[in-house]
Formats: structure tokens, C-alpha cells, sequence
């Protein structure tokens, strides 16, 4: 209260202490309470949006032990949990080196003693070891783990060795100089090089497991075939893919030769140059085996996989991504055992890449000089050994290697496609799934969604703001706009579900009506208003201004109820389906429109959704609309009116222009609402992610696939991440249009009190 | 006659000879009733198929022949259709709810009208309502009770029918009784008993008599169902479908009879009604297909009310502070096309916003605070009515904020300024003056906002509904109140019986009952709120000086 105080104040002016200090603690009670409910709108941008930053951080690399195994270190292996690698070096034994405590254990290969390995090679997907001996014998050994708990509650991890049969080779001569292993679980292929330079020979193994009644089966050689002849140069490097169902032979020409083994036998099938005449330095399968990273000595890096180029074709080789090069020195690679990430590098310099994205998740500077590397089964540590036996352990913090700017906005040539696309996938059935993790169709869906929707809404919700703000009489009015606005607040639910379970069954026979309708209901409209005003005038006076709505209705109804009754005949002339293999000519559109467009009909369409969601928008729209049109002010109207304008010529020459930047803010408003609906999207579209602006099939929406799939998703998952950078764009859309509108509203409220 | 005239509402008149563009207002004339015509069309459409799917139907008795063999029918049609076959020949179609799931496996049958040989409509078949199938469809032919059979027909059949009914009532509810509540409260107190041994609370000595003494009680209980099953056993109807197989229903699951073809128009209405009543007080039975949708109402009432309890107090004060405290400034402006912009945001981003918000951060704080004896099993961190409540309280905030805020501005300046002129304090000025002055547009804001939670479904399907709820958020079961449970929607049932029902041709006339009701309740909501508010402006028309 201004109060003087110098002037002592008249008891009866006197307000009491408490009113004073409950006035003020309200006063900073509503302050607060306003202050918070505002930054609580505001914390929704920050709690949807901390989710989703993680998504575009790349990986953290950090030290995390160190090992000294005091043995040459040839093949690295390790445990699932990161913490007992083992090496081995071709001698007797494998040396397993715990990197907490430095414990170091030393087992002896069983059966191996007195053998001269001269060849061998890891697999970590299988922990095998496959070894080649100097008489020519194949076979492996495999290193497994197993955690078990003392009695103090410890866990401790009990590394084993098991050796697997010998099998004798029958073709070529000398000692085996390369092997590779291949296990499928039933079947198993071995590649093996025997002699050296242009003496040697290639060989691959088939291995059949005989299923016994009790007990794992016996192991058994179906077939041995040599491949030398069909090489051309002399080979250089052996792969055989990790689920044993192709060998890659890389020869010194530069060609990559590829065997398929299935269980016809063993085939060649192509031979294919990834880097011209320069001959891989390290072929190396990623995590699925259908993709094969090739590394040329020169350091460049590219990715090879197989996929068809036609429907009918055969799967084959084919580069689908060059990775930045790597630098000079001896080129190391370890693959990940789950997802499509690898470990790779040249000397001291290490990258981590991930396939998908065809991005460096990290890059660094070793302290030593490394020459095997591998990573553990969960992708949390990778272990570098120099040829010395010392070794490093490395922490991998890196949660979502699948994400980043171009696998969400970017074309991405997925394993298996025959070219880059935009395509969204987000669970699949196997392990080895590789995650489609593009919004770009979801976008395109949500965007294509909303434009047939104003399609529809846009034209009728004007025409209907303009003849209620300009000719409706006041009475019906108040009606109308109550009408309109429980229109509006209609559960979406119920309008997808009428969509999806009752229009859809209904359009879906009936399209060449509903062709028929959309052409005659305005023509007949356009029609009446051309012959009414050549009627007498005397006729016309008897009806009162503004009830053309009502005398237009029977009309509507009459030319709506011809479109619905003419749509078959006009099937029956215009969309008759041939069919190819009998000559029979059938009327039916469903079958006419995907043979003479080469597109698809789906019965739930954007047809029916554009329609269902005229009912969420119509009124948005309007409500807007008419509220710019009716506060054109008076003055305008009646001026323009009186300079002789007829009532048309005011509609379109001063209310239309005046109100527009309201109608334009009522289209933006329509659009936020139509590009969020969720429920009419999940019902009514067939949720599939698909990229074409065809009218007669559906879309998955942003909004319908978090609505979908997020209660699925692993909290803190990649995909649930995504589904929340959805969400952020869904939101950052609907609000940039929002605000457009408002501002233009404000604009417009502003000019219309100038005038 | 009266246009033309000066006196009309319009801003200008036709001058009646001009021609130029009339067309184009019949174009939006056009514009205008097509969209009315959509939103009553809708409206009626709901209605007509929402009571329809209470309305019995004639039962007919088909002779059909299918595959050269003749078969007997009995059942009401649903559907008419029209199919083509791979010759392209049209096939007119009916679509017959035939019932008898136990025989059959699939309750409703598609006829080609074409192989009707003959259908009439005999009075004496019964729908016969029953807890395990669906309905059955037979023609009565005696009850058994312990005291003997009574054929159909013979004196005393429908006395007995009516007894059996009763009984079997009865021994549903001391069913309800024993196992949902006696043996419930035997299980949680064994639960209870778990937990408090492995944080070691209780002597293991102690917590072994304890269970011993339980699971006595239980098996006793247990007992006591199973005799009370057995006594259902024993009494039990007989009828026999259209194609002579006979049809056995036990006193316990036996609902209610209808004599479709024999009731007369009033019959049927009184059938209707008891149809419509126990649609709404009923629990789901047969995978959501049959019963009623109680817990669907429960659930939506509830969610709304406590979301009303929170955007209320939150939206008031936040418009108080934007119109009578906070400077008209930039910063005001900004807000309010932030609270605008809000009402326009997508329900669903709103739903991501309380899972991540909400579920996963608030609830699980709760939990590691309040229920850490609980985890990893969560109590708070994981979806139920109470985030759901809070985030359609986010959603609808921007609806109350605007209508407050219009309320609050419709306030004449000068009924302020004698307040304050008086001598009340800013507060009391807003308390006393201002506040009640724009009750009425709070209110309508209010129940438009409670309009829009009761129909919102997608951030549901986040935030904590589910297809089919074992318990009720309030219940007699201390703490009575369970903000944390999983709750069933109405919104929600309707999309997940319409889209994920393995029988969807079975849920439909409960989907359209739903939706029919859902828009009832919306449609009410917002009339109420149109209504307050005409009366409003009415009010303020004559206060204003």
C-alpha cells in the first residue's frame, strides 16, 4: 500500500498485519507457482531432449590394464567379461594372463605335443583356434570360459582347452602355410593353403556333423575339393566366413575369389577386384557374415557384402562402403561379436568404425606397437598385444555405435541392399539384425499423411469459415460453431477405429464412387449458385440471406448419392483389370490401379485416412479461419459495400485479403495438428514405412511408430533413443509452425486494431 | 420473404442483380454443410451402431446347403456383404453370429444368401448368456437340479430355470469372496512374509509357524471353493443347438436367458436396457470380447478426476501470474506463445515426456527412496495411473491457462478498481472479486480440459494403460489407494479390441458400445462447458460498465 508515514493514518484506514502479509505471501506464491508451472513446459525440451543426446556422442576409449605375458604373441584372445586374455603363439601351450592380479596360467593344448603347427588362426565368434601342421593336417582347438563362484561368493573365470579331430589333407603337397575356419553349428568348412609362392595350393574342407541319439555327433569330412585352378594368381590371404557358408581366396593379381559352400558342395561364384590390381593386406568378415571388410596395403579400407542386384539374381559381392584410409604399418582388425562395429588401424594409430554408418566412432594413439588385436564378446574392451607378448586392455564406453547424423537423415546402403536407401527397421528377428534406423520415411509418412489430410480439410474448412464469418446468420451461427468445436475434441481414437474397422472395408470397393462424388458435389454446388442467380428475383427474395447452406443441402445429398451409384459404372468402362494369364477383363479398380501404375492398393489408405482426419482438422481450421475472417473490421466490409461491391466482390476483395495472415496461421495450426495425430495414424494407415506419395496405400508416421514401438523398447536403448529424437523432431515441427502462426496472429490483431 | 429486408443480420446485403461470383458462395455454402453433415453424420453413425449393439436381434433357423450337405443354423445376422470369388461373380453375403464357440470354434459363419434353402424364425430358441464361450444359441431342453430333471415344457421348468439362475449367482459372488479376497490377502501377507525374511526383519522361526498357519488357511479355503464349485456342478441346463449336439451349462457359469424371437417390442427394450446396464458394470470376460467394460469406466473416470485435481490449482495460477502479477512485457509475450505453442504440441510427445520423466526419472527415484526392499521389481518406476494422470495434467495445462486467462481478462477493469479503491488488498481483490467473478470460464476450461484427458489415448498407451487390469487403482485392500497400479482406459479399449483382438468380428459391437459411450462422455463434457459459457457472456453482457 503507498502510504505516506510520516502522516499517522486514521485508525479506520489501518489495514490489519495479517491481510498485509497474506497479500504478500500469496503475491510470491503465485509468482512461484506461475514461474515453475512455466519452466515445467519448459522442461519438457530438456528431459526429452537429454535422452537423446547420447545418441550423437562417439565412443570413449580409456586405459584399463596392462598385461605382460612374457611370450611372443601371435593369436589374442579373450574372455567375454575382458578380463583373462589368453595367447597363443603356435607352440604347445596357451598362456591366459588375468588382467586384474596378473594372474597367469598356463594350459597345455592336449594332444598337441610332439606336433609342428605351422599355421594358424583365430576366430573369437566360435574362441577356436584352427592350426595347420607341417604333415599336412588341419584341425583347431577351442579355448572356453566358464564362470564359476567359490565359496566366498567370488566369481572366478576357469578358462579350458579342447582339441578338436585332425584331418588329413589329400590334395597338394608341403606344409599347411593358412587356415580359416568356418562353423556353422551342423556344418563346418575349412580353407586351407598348403606350400608357398606359386607352388601353393588351396584347398577347402567340408565337415558334416553325424547326429548321433545321445552325445554331440561325430565330426566328419564330406568332401575335399581343391580350388587352386580356379584362383588365376597365386594366393595370398584365406577367409572362411565365421558361419561357414563361404570361403573368400585373395590372390596377388588383386582378385577376391569367392566360394560358396552350401550343401550342394563347394562352388565358385565370383571374383571380384576391390582395389584393382593391389591385392588385400587383411580381409576380415564383420559381425552376420554377409559384409567383408577388405584392407588394401596401401591402407585404404572398403567394405564388401553380398547382396542381389536383381530380384532373381544371385547374391553377390558388390564395395558398398569406403572407409577413411588407414595409415601406414602393419594393419591390425578385430571385429565386435555383437553389432557392426570393428577395431582397426595401422601401426600406433587405432580406429574404431562401425559399419552401418560408415562412421569413426573413435581414433587414437597407442604407446606400442601392436600386431594382434581383439575385442570382447560385449563390446566393452579391446586388447592390443605387441609381438613382444606385452599387452594392453582398453575400455570401449560407446552405447549406441549405430547412431549418428547420416544413419538418421542419411541414405545408407544396408547389408543386403543392392544400393543406398532410407529405411526404417528398427527390430528384426536374429541376432545378427542389422538396425534401419533412418527417420527419413517416418517423416516422409508423417509428412504425406498430413498432406492428404489437408487435402481434404483445407477446402472445406475455408469454404465453410467463409460463408459462416460472411453470410451465416447470427442464430445459426451459435450453432454452428458449438457444432464444430465438439467436432474438434472427438476421441482420435474413435475416428481411427471407424477408419481402420468401417470406412475402410466400405472405400475399398467403392473408389471409383468416391472419384465420382468428389468431382460432382462441388460442381453441383457451383451448378446451383449458376442457376440461382438467373432465377427471378421475387422467387429468390423468399428466402431469407444466408440460408443457401439449407437449400444447397438436398442438392449435396442428390449429386452425392449420383457419384455413389455411378462409381461402378464407370469402373465397369473406365478401370477394367486384364488379366494376363486368362484374357478375362475384370471391372475392378483395386486390381486396375496396380496394373497400370505398377503401384500398390492397400485397403487401409491414405484415401481413408485423409478422409478420417478431416474430422480432427476440419475444425481446427475452421474455428481459426472464421475467427480471422469474422474480425475483419466492420468498417472495411461496409465501406467496400457501399462503393458498390457486391457481396461476393467483398469476400474476395477485402475480408479474404485482410484476414489472410489469420487464415495462413489457421492452415499452420491445421498442419501441427494433422502431423501429430497419433491414434487415426496408428489405425488407419497400415504402418508400413514406405517412401511413395501413392494414394491408395499407407505410411508409418512419426507419431504412430513411437506410440508403437516405444512401450517395446529397452530403456536407454539405441532404439528407444531413437524413438525419442522422433519424438524432438515431431516436436520441434509442430512448434516452429506454432509459432509462425501465433506470431502471425499476434501481427494480425495488432493491424486489425490500426484500422 | 424477410430478406432483403434492412433488418437482416448479415454485414451486407445481395443488391440481386449482380451476378458475379454467386457460384462461388454456393461453393461455400457447400463447404459449410458438408462439414457440418460430417460431424452429425459421425455423431449418428456412433449412435445408430453403438445401439445397435445392444438391440436384440431374431434369431432365425437356417436351412443352408454348403458343400452339397445340408446344415441346420441357428443364429442372428450381423452383416450383409457383398464378395467376389476368383471368377469375379458376386456373391451376396450374410454374416451370421451363430454363437456356440464350444461346438463351432469360430462364432460367426459367412452364407451366401444364394444357399438358404429355407429360414424361419421359431419362438421357442433361447440365448442362453454364459461365463466361459460367449452365448449359445439352443433350444431348451431340461434343467437338472439335485431333486431330478424337469424336461422343457413339463410344470415347474421355469421356476427352476430362475432358482438355478439365483444359485448360480450366489455362488459366483461367495466364489468372488473366497478367491479374490480371503486367499488375496493370504498371498500378500506371504509376500509380505518373504521380503521381511530376506531383509531378516523376522525370525526365520517365526516366519516358518507363521506360513504354516497360512497355508493351512489356505487349503482350507481352497477347499471351500472347490465345494462350492461342486455344488455348482450338480445343477445344470440342457439344450441342444440347430444341428442337434447338445449343449450342457452349469448352474455357476449360466448368466441369463433371452427369448429373442418370442419377446415382443417391450421385451426387447427391457432386454436392451439390461444390456446396456450390465455393459456398464461389468467386468471383461473372454479376452475383453464379452462382459462389460467397468474397469474401462473406472479407470478413465479416475485418471481424469486426479488430472483435473492437478492442472486445475497449476493452470489458475499460472494464468493468475501472466494477467495480474507478471509485467506486460516481451517476456509475457514469449510466454504465451510458448503456452499457446503448447496446445499444440503432439499428445504423444507428451506421452514421451512422461515416460522419461515421470516413469523412469521421478518413479524411480521413489523407488530407490521409498521401495528399495522392493527392487528390482519397481513399484513407481514403471507406468500406472498416477503418471498418467500427471501427464495428461501437462497436456491439458494450456487449455486451462487460456480459458483462464480469457476469463480473467473479461473481468471489467473498473470492478477491480473499486476494489482496490475499497481498500482490499491485490489478493484480496482477486480472492474476492476477480476469481469468483471468472469462475465460470475456469470451470469451462476445466471441463474442457478434462473433455480432451478423457478421450486422449496415445501418451496412454506410454504412461500406464493396459488391456486388461487385475485390480482396480481403488479397492478395499489397504492402502485403498493405489496411484502405482496399471489401469484400463476406455479409449484404449477401444483400440485394443478393435486392433489387437485375435476375434475382432467378435469384440465389435463392444468396440461401438465403447466408442458410443466415450463420446457420450465427451460430448456431455463439452456441452456442459458450452453451456457455462453462453451463461457467462450472457452475465458479463449485463455487468459490464
Amino acid at each position: 500500500m503507498p502510504q505516506d508515514h510520516h502522516i499517522p493514518d486514521p485508525k479506520r484506514f489501518n489495514v490489519s498485519r495479517a491481510t498485509l502479509w497474506f497479500d504478500r505471501f500469496m503475491g510470491w506464491l503465485i509468482r512461484c507457482g506461475g514461474v515453475a508451472v512455466i519452466l515445467a513446459v519448459f522442461g519438457i525440451f530438456y528431459f526429452v531432449g537429454k535422452e537423446v543426446v547420447p545418441l550423437f556422442r562417439t565412443a570413449e576409449v580409456g586405459p584399463a590394464g596392462e598385461i605382460g605375458a612374457e611370450t611372443a604373441s601371435a593369436v589374442l584372445g579373450v574372455d567375454e567379461w575382458g578380463g583373462l586374455p589368453f595367447i597363443y603363439d603356435g607352440g604347445e601351450r596357451v598362456v591366459f594372463v588375468g588382467v586384474e592380479g596378473g594372474t597367469r596360467r598356463v594350459i597345455e593344448v592336449p594332444g598337441l605335443a610332439g606336433l609342428k603347427v605351422t599355421a594358424y588362426a583365430f576366430d573369437a565368434v566360435h574362441s577356436r583356434v584352427s592350426l595347420g601342421l607341417e604333415d599336412g593336417r588341419v584341425g583347431s582347438f577351442l579355448v572356453g570360459y566358464e564362470r564359476k563362484y567359490g565359496s566366498d561368493g567370488k566369481s572366478m573365470v576357469e578358462p579350458s582347452v579342447t582339441l578338436e579331430p585332425w584331418f588329413t589333407l589329400e590334395n597338394g603337397s608341403g606344409p599347411v602355410t593358412a587356415v580359416s575356419y568356418g562353423d556353422s553349428g551342423a556344418g563346418r568348412v575349412i580353407a586351407v593353403r598348403r606350400g608357398e609362392g606359386a607352388a601353393a595350393s588351396v584347398s577347402v574342407l567340408r565337415l558334416g556333423m553325424k547326429r548321433g541319439l545321445v552325445g554331440k555327433g561325430k565330426l566328419s569330412l564330406l568332401e575335399e575339393l581343391d580350388v587352386t585352378s580356379e584362383l588365376g594368381a597365386v594366393p595370398l590371404l584365406l577367409r572362411a566366413s565365421q558361419n561357414g557358408e563361404m570361403v573368400l581366396v585373395a590372390c596377388a593379381d588383386g582378385g577376391v575369389v569367392y566360394f560358396l559352400a552350401d550343401s550342394d558342395g563347394v562352388s565358385k561364384r565370383q571374383t571380384f577386384r576391390p582395389f584393382d590390381s593391389v591385392p588385400p593386406q587383411q580381409m576380415n568378415f564383420l559381425f552376420g557374415g554377409v559384409s567383408v571388410i577388405l584392407t588394401a596395403e596401401d591402407g585404404r579400407q572398403e567394405q564388401w557384402s553380398l547382396f542381389r542386384t536383381d530380384q532373381a539374381g544371385e547374391r553377390l559381392f558388390g564395395a558398398t562402403k569406403a572407409f577413411p584410409n588407414l595409415g601406414e604399418g602393419k594393419v591390425i582388425f578385430a571385429a565386435s561379436q555383437r553389432n557392426r562395429t570393428f577395431l582397426t588401424g595401422a601401426g600406433r594409430e587405432l580406429s574404431i568404425r562401425h559399419s552401418t554408418s560408415g562412421e569413426v566412432r573413435w581414433q587414437g594413439t597407442l604407446d606400442l606397437d601392436p600386431v594382434t588385436a581383439v575385442l570382447d564378446a560385449k563390446g566393452e574392451h579391446f586388447i592390443v598385444a605387441a609381438a613382444d607378448g606385452e599387452a594392453r586392455r582398453y575400455s570401449i564406453h560407446d552405447p549406441h555405435p549405430e547412431a549418428g547424423w547420416r544413419a538418421f537423415f542419411g541414405k545408407v546402403w544396408y547389408e543386403g541392399g543392392s544400393g543406398p536407401v532410407y529405411q526404417w527397421q528398427s527390430t528384426g528377428g536374429s541376432d545378427d539384425f542389422e538396425q534401419k534406423l533412418s527417420l527419413i520415411p517416418l517423416i516422409f509418412g508423417s509428412l504425406k499423411g498430413t498432406a492428404y489430410a489437408l487435402l481434404f480439410s483445407i477446402p472445406i474448412a475455408l469454404l465453410a469459415a467463409v460463408f459462416s464469418a460472411a453470410f451465416l446468420p447470427l442464430k445459426i451461427k451459435r450453432v454452428v460453431k458449438p457444432v464444430m468445436e465438439i467436432m474438434s475434441s472427438l476421441p482420435s481414437v474413435v475416428l481411427g477405429f471407424l477408419a481402420g474397422l468401417w470406412l475402410a472395408p466400405v472405400l475399398e470397393t467403392r473408389v471409383p464412387s468416391v472419384m465420382m462424388m468428389t468431382l460432382l458435389v462441388p460442381l453441383a454446388a457451383l451448378g446451383i449458385g449458376y442457376v440461382w442467380c438467373r432465377l427471378p428475383i421475387g422467387f429468390r427474395n423468399r428466402f431469407a440471406i444466408g440460408s443457401e447452406w439449407m437449400i444447397v443441402v438436398p442438392i449435396l445429398v442428390l449429386a452425392g448419392w449420383i457419384g455413389w451409384s455411378l462409381g461402378p459404372v464407370i469402373e465397369s468402362f473406365l478401370f477394367v483389370y486384364k488379366d494376363l494369364a486368362t484374357g478375362k477383363e475384370i471391372a475392378d479398380f483395386r486390381l486396375w490401379w496396380p496394373q497400370t501404375f505398377g503401384i500398390s492398393f492397400e485397403q487401409r489408405n491414405s484415401l481413408v485416412l485423409g478422409f478420417m482426419m478431416g474430422f480432427a482438422v476440419i475444425p481446427v481450421i475452421f474455428t481459426i479461419a472464421e475467427d480471422a475472417l469474422s474480425n475483419v473490421p466492420k468498417s472495411l466490409t461496409a465501406a467496400s459495400a457501399a462503393l458498390g461491391a457486391n457481396r461476393w466482390q467483398v469476400v474476395w476483395t477485402v475480408m479474404l485479403p485482410v484476414a489472410a495472415s489469420g487464415i495462413f496461421s489457421a492452415l499452420m495450426i491445421g498442419f501441427g495438428r494433422a502431423v501429430g495425430e497419433t491414434m487415426i495414424m496408428v489405425m488407419a494407415t497400415g504402418n508400413t514405412p514406405i517412401t511413395e506419395w501413392n494414394i491408395f496405400n499407407g505410411m508409418r508416421t512419426l507419431s504412430a511408430n513411437i506410440a508403437v514401438e516405444l512401450p517395446e523398447a529397452p530403456v536407454g536403448s539405441t532404439h528407444y533413443r531413437t524413438l525419442f529424437l522422433g519424438a524432438v523432431v515431431l516436436f520441434a515441427m509442430t512448434f516452429v509452425m506454432n509459432t509462425i502462426a501465433e506470431v502471425l496472429r499476434q501481427h494480425l490483431r495488432d493491424r486489425n486494431k490500426i484500422v | 420473404m424477410q430478406s432483403g429486408s434492412p433488418k437482416t443480420k448479415t454485414p451486407f446485403a445481395t443488391t440481386g442483380r449482380s451476378r458475379k461470383g454467386e457460384p462461388w458462395i454456393w461453393l461455400t455454402a457447400a463447404g459449410l454443410a458438408l462439414g457440418v453433415a460430417m460431424a452429425l453424420g459421425l455423431f449418428l453413425l456412433i449412435l445408430f451402431k453403438g445401439a445397435a449393439s445392444f438391440w436384440p436381434g431374431r434369431i432365425d433357423l437356417m436351412e443352408v446347403s454348403i458343400d452339397g450337405k445340408t446344415e441346420l443354423i441357428a443364429g442372428y445376422v450381423t452383416q450383409e456383404t457383398e464378395r467376389r470369388d476368383g471368377a469375379r461373380k458376386v456373391h451376396e453375403e450374410i454374416q451370421v453370429f451363430r454363437g456356440n464357440k464350444d461346438l463351432n470354434g469360430e462364432a460367426f459363419k459367412y452364407i451366401d444368401r444364394a444357399n438358404i434353402l429355407k429360414s424361419t424364425r421359431p419362438e421357442s430358441i433361447l440365448l442362453v448368456e454364459r461365463l466361459e464361450f460367449g452365448p449359445a444359441i439352443v433350444n431348451g431342453v431340461a434343467v437338472e437340479t439335485p431333486q431330478g430333471r424337469i424336461e422343457v415344457g413339463k410344470h415347474g421348468f421355469s421356476d427352476a430355470l430362475k432358482t438355478m439362475l439365483q444359485q448360480g449367482a450366489d455362488s459366483r459372488v461367495r466364489l468372488l469372496k473366497i478367491e479374490r479376497k480371503k486367499i488375496g490377502a493370504i498371498s500378500r501377507e506371504l509376500e509380505a512374509l518373504g521380503r521381511a525374511k530376506r531383509s531378516q526383519s523376522v525370525a526365520s522361526n517365526i516366519a516358518a509357524d507363521r506360513r504354516k498357519v497360512l497355508q493351512r488357511d489356505f487349503d482350507r479355503l481352497q477347499a471351500e471353493a472347490a465345494e462350492i464349485r461342486a455344488e455348482t456342478a450338480k445343477s445344470k441346463f440342457v439344450g441342444v443347438a440347430a444341428d442337434g449336439r447338445e449343449i450342457v451349462v452349469q448352474s455357476g457359469s449360466l448368466l441369463g436367458f433371452f427369448e429373442s424371437n418370442r419377446a415382443g417390442f417391450f421385451g426387447r427394450v427391457g432386454e436392451m436396457r439390461h444390456r446396456i446396464w450390465k455393459f456398464l458394470k461389468d467386468d471383461p470376460r473372454e479376452a475383453n470380447t464379452e462382459g462389460g467394460v467397468f474397469p474401462a469406466i473406472f479407470g478413465t473416470v479416475i485418471m481424469t478426476l486426479v488430472m483435473s485435481l492437478f492442472v486445475t490449482p497449476f493452470g489458475v495460477i499460472a494464468a493468475i501470474y501472466l494477467r495480474e502479477y507478471a509485467s506486460q512485457g516481451l517476456f509475457v509475450r514469449i510466454v504465451r506463445i510458448c503456452v499457446n505453442n503448447l496446445a499444440g504440441v503432439p499428445s504423444i510427445v507428451f506421452g514421451v515426456f512422461g515416460l522419461a520423466f515421470f516413469v523412469y526419472f521421478v518413479g524411480g527415484y521413489v523407488d530407490q527412496t521409498l521401495f528399495s526392499d522392493k527392487l528390482p521389481t519397481p513399484t513407481y518406476g514403471t507406468p500406472g495411473i498416477f503418471w498418467a494422470s500427471l501427464t495428461l495434467a501437462l497436456l491439458t495445462l494450456p487449455v486451462v491457462i487460456v480459458a483462464t486467462e480469457e476469463a480473467l481478462s473479461a473481468v471489467p477493469r473498473g470492478v477491480r478498481e473499486a476494489a482496490l479503491a475499497c481498500g482490499a488488498s491485490k489478493w484480496q481483490a482477486i480472492q474476492r472479486i476477480v476469481l469468483p467473478a471468472s469462475l465460470p470460464g475456469i470451470l469451462t476450461g476445466v471441463i474442457l480440459a478434462m473433455a480432451r484427458g478423457a478421450g486422449e489415448v496415445a501418451p496412454l498407451m506410454l504412461v500406464g494403460v493396459v488391456k486388461l487390469a487385475p485390480s482396480l487403482p481403488i479397492d478395499d485392500i489397504a492402502p485403498y489407494i493405489h496411484p502405482e497400479r496399471k489401469f484400463m482406459h476406455l479409449g484404449f479399449h477401444i483400440y485394443d479390441l478393435g486392433f489387437q483382438s485375435p476375434d475382432a468380428e467378435a469384440a465389435k459391437p463392444i468396440v461401438y458400445a465403447t466408442a458410443l459411450l466415450l463420446i457420450v462422455v465427451v460430448v456431455t463434457l463439452n456441452l456442459t462447458a458450452i453451456l457455462i459459457r453462453n451463461r457467462l457472456k450472457k452475465r458479463f453482457a449485463v455487468s459490464s460498465f
